[in-house]
């Protein structure tokens, strides 16, 4: 960390109690080890650095910090500079999830600054002889409201100094009429790395004396290990050792095809899982295998309000498994140099790999360093992050630094999914739409309860309502995805609103305007139908057109959908999006993940699933798990229309939860035909 | 013994069956040049041979013996970006940025054989690369920009 200048020092950012029962359950790491942190870092050359537990995985974190931090200590973009995700050096963070970053450590880094801020102001006046009221600072100085020459620039004030403040928490912090940096489009701040390919990525680590490992993997879900023969594999060239540590076998070489190549003639055998179930046993198994109902809204008289309906509507739907598949397969070097443990490892929780790894080696956590570069791509699933462990597992095995990188197929096979869910939605209504009663029975895989609890209460005013969320057996392992189970469970609650909509003969946009009072959502819906100049017309229209509403991490969304059909392909030509953030530090920043939320939402509606049988996944790879392209991806409009005054709350994620629905409800628009089953295209003849 | 030129410099390879991707990365460090599928579907792993795009997870060393290769290290001349690459940071189309060189090392490969392709021509292109961030109408922005505007 740099010498001298100004340090500010604070508490650690904890989250607040959804989120932080939500890591609990799912990571168990909510504990920061120590306290307090440094935040924020101005240089004897005036220039800032920042300090944030934060990882970046093409969210532009980096470039909102840095935005947050030019803002408040009046320095220009290019003078802030941010430090990311090395545990040796930043605050403690639990991790990079649930759109906590801007809302939170955002926040942090504002007071921090604005701490830096007021004690330059002090330092000032004393240099300047004139009271602190009767300054303030610009471009990196601090100046004399009356006299613009009586100036002293940061570098100036701190020379020869190695000052520390307290990070003062109730600090005054810049209102958001005299932003000059934050709200206004800005380009990424390591946007030139990643153009010259100088961004490096886990993958890209390379230490010295580092070996290749290759894994030998289960052929299939659950295998056991039973008799291995490496002695074939230990002769073949490159080869130092084939490491073993207890069921982690490896072969260790100097070049990666030398691993490859060897790993290809150990001789393993597996005792394999017999009778798994397949994809196509999933919607039964959904059902039969339910467990602990939770209702996650409940009001009113169901049976009064399905009695005083003039119609009822029930409907299933259902929404496989999907894979995250981000384009960087995991990887990790790991490194043991006197005991002390470094892992380079693009997880989302780098301070919660370092507990883990402290514990499975039973060694202090300041024994292990975690670093997280650039990460590409993860959309929730790099929490986990198995091939750290195993490098570091080997490296310790052998004496040397390793690195354990999975290929694509070992991505898509190893790595987490997003859960298959059933829905069963019984819905009342008057004969203009209006709703009197909604039960919905969402049935989620897996034992992670929160994924499918996660925006399944419906917004719509109901005085009679029950949402029941219930966790079912999984045959794959599941994890977060971009809104968890919040996609899934809008998918089924806004096709059900368009059905609604198609029984009494009333515009799907209108329909939702006469259920909903939240200003905040009738501000999103006008908004996103007023950019794609939506008409109304009873459904269907014959026009290809969708629409659909969201709320996903204090967020609200809706977005307009424009589709053709060509024999079983499905081409999504225009979308708008209204996105309701609060206060929009980062505006480009926003409408880029809204953007790709579209994108990566239209694959799961129209072709992604993950199919498997006998405990193998059978499309591992990008010949088989089709993802958009460029010339599958629509034409983009994104209004940002969040009020400044508002608190910041996500905009990674909120994107994604209309876009199935929205493209099912347009199919249906043009079609005729209901699409209650994801991914549509495999229903199409 | 196998030799190349790699960003201008004369390079070699003990082994002709070195697979290209991974003597970039590794042998040579230049670590611009990503791995995404290592089955030529991802488009992450673009260079260009004598200026036209190759996958170079699907090549040996051998195969471009005496070839002239370009990787996204050695577009930038004299730190001056390569217009391709001014216009990716311009539209900031990019969000994690791991398939960004393997787009950028496409389109210039697009743009050496047209340089004024059009909106069509520059979609086509493209299609061969996959991004899951999904900033395609982004990149599809830049690389119109760099080719002089839309068509």
């Amino acid at each position: 960390m740099n010498e001298g200048g100004l340090r500010i020092v604070g508490e650690v950012v904890v989250f607040t109690a959804p989120r932080q029962s939500y890591a609990q359950a799912a990571y168990g790491n909510t504990e920061p080890a120590k306290q307090p942190a440094t935040w924020l870092h101005v240089g004897t050359d005036g220039r800032a650095t920042a300090y944030a537990g934060k990882v970046e995985y093409g969210q532009g974190i980096r470039s909102g910090l840095a935005m947050e931090v030019a803002d408040e200590l009046r320095l220009p973009l290019d003078a802030v500079d941010v430090v990311l995700a090395d545990t040796d050096i930043v605050p403690w963070d639990m991790g990079t999830f649930g759109s906590q970053s801007t809302a939170r450590v955002g926040m942090q880094l504002r007071k921090a600054a604005a701490t830096a801020r007021q004690a330059l102001l002090e330092l000032a006046a004393d240099r300047l002889d004139l009271p602190a009221s009767e300054l303030d600072c610009r471009d990196g100085s601090v100046r004399s409201k009356q006299d613009q020459g009586r100036a002293v620039s940061y570098a100036e004030l701190l020379a020869g100094q190695d000052l520390t403040r307290e990070l003062i928490e109730d600090i005054a912090l810049t209102p958001a009429s005299d932003f000059t940096v934050m709200g206004k489009p800005a380009l990424r701040v390591d946007a030139v790395a990643r153009a010259t390919g100088a961004s490096q990525y886990s993958q890209d680590i390379i230490v010295p004396g580092m070996l290749f490992a290759k894994v030998i993997r289960a052929p299939s879900y659950h295998a056991k290990l039973g008799e291995i023969d490496a002695s074939a594999a230990e002769r073949m060239p490159g080869v130092v050792q084939v490491a073993r540590d207890e069921h982690l076998v490896a072969v260790l070489a100097e070049s990666d095809q030398q691993a490859e190549l060897a790993a290809s003639v150990v001789q393993a055998q597996w005792e394999e899982e017999s009778g798994q179930k397949s994809h196509l046993d999933m919607p039964e198994l959904l059902l039969s295998s339910a467990r602990d109902p939770y209702a996650t809204q409940e009001a009113g008289s169901l049976e009064d309000g399905f009695r005083s309906a003039d119609a009822v509507l029930e409907s299933m739907y259902y929404v496989p498994y999907v894979s995250n598949a981000p384009m960087e397969p995991r990887a990790a070097v790991a490194q043991w140099e006197d005991g002390k443990l470094t892992v380079w490892a693009g997880t989302q929780r780098p301070f919660g790999l370092r507990t883990e790894l402290a514990q499975r080696f039973e060694i202090d956590e300041d024994r292990v360093r975690v670093i997280a570069p650039e990460i590409g791509g993860g959309f929730g699933s790099k929490s986990m992050y198995p091939v750290a462990h195993e490098a570091a597992r080997l490296a310790r095995v052998a004496g040397r630094p390793v690195r354990v990188a999975y290929s694509r197929a070992e991505e898509q096979t190893w790595a987490t999914f997003r859960p298959a869910a059933l829905f069963e939605i019984k819905s009342g209504f008057r004969s203009d739409g209006t709703l009197v009663a909604w039960e919905c029975k969402a049935y989620h895989a897996g034992d992670r309860p929160f994924v499918g609890r996660r925006g399944s209460d419906t917004p719509y005013d109901v005085p009679n309502v029950n949402v029941t969320v219930y966790t079912s057996d999984s045959p794959l392992r599941v994890g977060s995805y971009r809104s968890l189970g919040g996609a899934a469970n809008h998918f089924a609650r806004e096709v059900h609103m368009d059905e609604i909509a198609e029984a009494v003969g009333v515009d799907p946009v209108e329909l939702r305007l006469r259920n909903l009072s939240q200003p905040r959502f009738r501000k999103v819906l006008e908004s996103a139908a007023e950019r794609f100049g939506w008409s109304a017309a009873k459904p269907p229209s014959k026009r290809g057109v969708g629409v659909a509403v969201g709320l996903d991490v204090g967020s609200y969304v809706a977005t307009c959908m424009q589709v053709g059909v060509q024999g079983t392909e499905v081409k999504v030509e225009r979308v708008a999006a209204a996105l309701d953030c609060g206060l929009t530090v980062n505006p480009e920043g926003a409408a880029n993940q809204v953007e790709g939320s579209i994108v990566m939402g239209l694959g799961t509606a129209l072709y992604e699933a993950a199919d498997f049988q006998a405990g193998v996944l059978l499309n591992s790879g990008f010949t088989r798990y089709r993802v958009p392209r460029i010339n599958n991806a629509p034409q983009i409009e994104v209004a940002l229309v969040g009020d400044v005054e508002t608190p910041s709350t996500g905009a990674g994620e909120p994107g994604i939860v209309p876009v199935a629905a929205a493209i099912s409800n347009a199919v249906f628009d043009l079609t005729g035909e209901r699409h209650r089953e994801l991914p549509i295209q495999r229903h199409l003849r | 013994m196998v030799a190349l030129q790699v960003n201008g410099e004369e390079r070699t390879a003990e082994d002709g069956a070195r697979n290209l991707l991974s003597f970039l990365r590794f042998d040579l460090g230049l670590t611009g040049t990503k791995y995404g599928c290592g089955e030529g579907l991802c488009g992450s792993c673009t260079v260009l041979v004598d200026g036209q795009p190759l996958r170079a997870c699907m090549t040996t060393v051998g195969a471009v013996a005496g070839g002239s290769l370009t990787t996204i290290e050695g577009l930038a001349q004299n730190g001056e970006l390569h217009p391709v690459q001014s216009a990716f940071v311009e539209e900031s189309a990019m969000q994690c940025g791991y398939c960004i060189p393997g787009f950028i090392m496409t389109a210039v490969g697009l743009l050496s054989r047209e340089p004024n392709a059009s909106s069509a021509q520059i979609r086509e292109a493209l299609a061969e690369n996959m991004c899951r961030c999904g900033t395609y109408q982004r990149i599809q922005r830049a690389v119109e920009r760099a080719a002089g505007g839309p068509s």
